[in-house]
């Protein structure tokens, strides 16, 4: 498949379908793929795809004011399922246009997790992951050891429901369709159970460990602001302090402005450096839009997105009550 | 050297605590990060330095300067115990003098008498620091690129190393050795324990990777500014402020007043060169707009500038800003990047 795929995008900067292409390279360190940009055909030579390759790249069409999209005509981008929704949402909020998008699509096997993988290395430093079949093997100072894969592939991946992209230009090999993923809202089911205080325990304790470097933010391909709501300070709309209470507005008001937005990347959860769970509340989110408005976020290219419309026959308990 | 036996650390802790405030590794959550503890059953020291750096501790990512309400301004001047940081690795250590540089005993030359922040000298200037030796260096650690080791002592007051569980002591500073001096729970290390410390160090220093010759790095950085690669080495970076809050040394800092009906706080808080806001002028203009500018400055601050200001790179090769990149923005490959660079011989223009 990566031969095919090198062929794929090298094709496409010799036939200039694209002007560059961001896929993936080995990092340097084990478990985390780097983002690659290929302008000329000779820079496939790095490009990989293997479960490492977490970050959701169509961020970069947004990124720094655009400036990508703005220095070329045509960007290429590898996706993965969750990835290729991430454009059609653009395409819907008018951020990039569909056609200035080539979309490579790739079959998506599911991505290893960085804090699972330390969990099952023990907290050893890990040296090589390597699976075959089911099974992971993850070598480190001391240590050798194989897990099943499900204990290290990410939540985002274990409950995904759309591992292939569904709107592409390009796909190597052939696309699965929806796949039924019963359990999808399990983590959220189960914290709805916990009582109030429960809940608001859970939440303080996981937000008081932020340090606001708005990493999940950075690479969150749906914050795409040109000015966000931390950064503004006339007015300030959030005390700036690492505080708890500071974070939890800062957390909270993120989830609302990604309500119908999310496309469960996973990209924020693995970039946050002290490790909080920021998935609870996001499927949290994404289940009530999906309740309310029976909306799901970049499936449709044509569908008008769930906060931006308005549909008589909405639930309107919220109002009502 | 003098030694401490496994089951007297505790003890010697416990004495410690009269006399001082303790800061110590400790787990919170998954990572583990410098705190004030009261009791040693908090510690979690580990063999390698803890995720979060000690810089928090005369440098909180917020701290409030003063208050203020209608009667006038308060600066809170509760008189505190020295402080005492135990489990620092020498990485965090030198951070930690460099620091020092920068808010303590500013002697950016020639101005000896450039401003010192009061906040930073009252913690800082009574404390001791606790070296201990790295045994299991990581991957990701580079300090030996900048002349350091895992068992480097420079900067420590007490340098320790741990030997099957019990620790040897060894004074440093004059701080440092008058403290030793104090302490009743130590007795004499003994030439095996001196062996096993030779050991061990020679373990860890092979767990080293070969260090990369930075010797050109600071001129090289000096004749780059206009050239191409800074385009090609930033592309990828997300403007996140992860690399700069868990980096050591990084100290830019904002300050915030937050207040309203007649009373409210001024704090410092910490803000990093990566964010857009971090330059944006009053009148909406931006000098560093975009995120090649930005990452251009973050490497130019501890490669060049800081150099140049105080005769040593702001970064002493702790790893962290490698683990935590989002986007696995490898400064070690950004250094050998600049390193690597060509100049292109600048066609003479026909006169
Ligand atoms: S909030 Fe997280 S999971 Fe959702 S789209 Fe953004 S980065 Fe991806
Ligand atoms: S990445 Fe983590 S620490 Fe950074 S702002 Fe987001 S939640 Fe906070
Ligand atoms: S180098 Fe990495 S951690 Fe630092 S700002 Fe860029 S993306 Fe964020
Ligand atoms: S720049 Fe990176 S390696 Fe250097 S001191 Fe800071 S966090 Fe450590």
């Amino acid at each position: 498949m990566l031969q095919e795929l090198k062929d794929t995008v090298k094709k496409i900067l010799e036939e200039k379908k694209a002007d560059i292409v961001i896929g993936w390279k080995k990092g340097t360190l084990p478990g985390i793929a780097t983002p690659l940009f290929m302008e000329y055909p000779e820079d496939v030579g790095e490009l990989i795809f293997d479960h490492t390759c977490r970050n959701n790249l169509t961020s970069y069409l947004t990124k720094d004011k655009r400036k990508l999209s703005k220095d070329h005509a045509k960007v290429g981008v590898i996706v993965k399922g969750c990835d290729a929704r991430s454009v059609v949402l653009y395409a819907v909020e008018n951020q990039v246009k569909r056609e200035n998008v080539f979309i490579i699509g790739v079959h998506c096997e599911g991505m290893y997790e960085k804090k699972k993988l330390r969990a099952a290395a023990e907290g050893k430093e890990i040296f090589s992951v390597k699976s075959s079949g089911n099974i992971v093997t993850i070598k480190g100072r001391d240590l050798e050891k194989s897990v099943p894969e499900k204990e290290v592939l990410s939540d985002s991946c274990i409950y995904c429901r759309y591992p292939d992209a569904r709107e592409y230009d390009v796909f190597i090999g052939e696309p699965r369709k929806e796949v039924d993923v019963p359990e999808e809202f399990s983590s959220v089911n189960e914290f709805e159970k916990k009582t109030a205080e429960e809940r608001w325990e859970y939440i303080t304790e996981e937000y008081s460990k932020c340090i606001r470097c708005y990493a999940c933010r950075n690479v969150c391909p749906s914050c795409y602001c040109n000015e966000c709501f931390v950064d503004q300070n006339n007015p300030q709309w959030i005390g700036k302090t690492p505080e708890t209470t500071d974070s939890i507005i800062f957390h909270l008001i993120r989830n609302i402005h990604i309500a119908g937005r999310c496309v469960d990347c996973g990209s924020c959860v693995t970039a946050c450096p002290v490790e909080i769970d920021l998935r609870i509340m996001n499927k949290k989110v994404e289940k009530e839009i999906r309740e309310r408005f029976g909306y799901t976020a970049g499936l449709d290219i044509n569908e008008k997105p769930a906060m931006a419309t308005f549909c008589e026959h909405e639930k309107q308990d919220f109002i009502m009550s | 050297m003098l030694k401490v036996k496994k089951d007297k650390i505790n003890g010697l802790i416990g004495e410690f605590l009269k006399d001082y405030l303790v800061f110590a590794p400790v787990k919170d959550g998954s990572r583990s990060k410098f705190k004030k503890i009261t009791d040693p059953a908090e510690i979690s020291t580990g063999t390698v330095k803890s995720e979060r750096s000690p810089k928090d501790v005369f440098f909180p990512q917020s701290e409030v300067l003063f208050e203020y309400d209608t009667n006038g301004v308060r600066i809170s001047d509760n008189e505190e115990k020295p402080y005492l940081l135990w489990g620092v690795r020498n990485c965090d250590t030198k951070s930690i003098r460099m620091l020092d540089k920068v808010f303590g005993n500013a002697h950016q030359a020639p101005d000896k008498d450039m401003y010192k922040d009061p906040y930073w000298k009252k913690k800082y200037d009574t404390s001791v620091i606790f070296n201990f030796a790295c045994t299991a260096p990581l991957s990701t650690c580079f300090c030996n690129w900048f002349g350091g080791g895992p068992f480097d002592e420079t900067g420590s007051d007490v340098f320790v190393v741990e030997t099957d569980g019990d620790l040897i002591l060894k004074g440093v500073s004059e701080k440092g050795k008058a403290l030793l001096e104090k302490l009743s729970v130590t007795i004499e290390a003994e030439k095996k324990d001196e062996e096993l410390a030779e050991t061990a160090k020679k373990k860890a220093e092979e767990m080293m990777s070969k260090p990369t010759d930075i010797s050109n790095l600071f001129e090289k950085l000096s004749t780059v500014w206009n050239e191409p690669v800074w385009q090609k080495l930033a592309a990828k970076c997300v403007n996140c402020g992860a690399c700069a809050f868990i980096c050591p040394t990084c100290h830019c800092f904002d300050v915030s007043d937050e207040g309203k009906n007649g009373r409210g706080k001024r704090v410092r808080l910490w803000d990093s060169c990566m964010f857009p806001i971090f330059t944006m002028e009053a009148s909406g203009h931006n000098p560093r707009g975009n995120s090649t500018q930005r990452v251009k400055q973050r490497v130019m601050h501890k490669f060049n500038y800081f150099m140049e200001n105080y005769g040593s790179h702001l970064c002493t090769g702790c790893g962290r800003c490698i683990v935590v990149c989002p986007v696995n923005f490898d400064i070690r490959e950004v250094i050998k990047g600049i390193l690597d660079h060509k100049i292109k011989e600048k066609v003479q223009a026909d006169v």
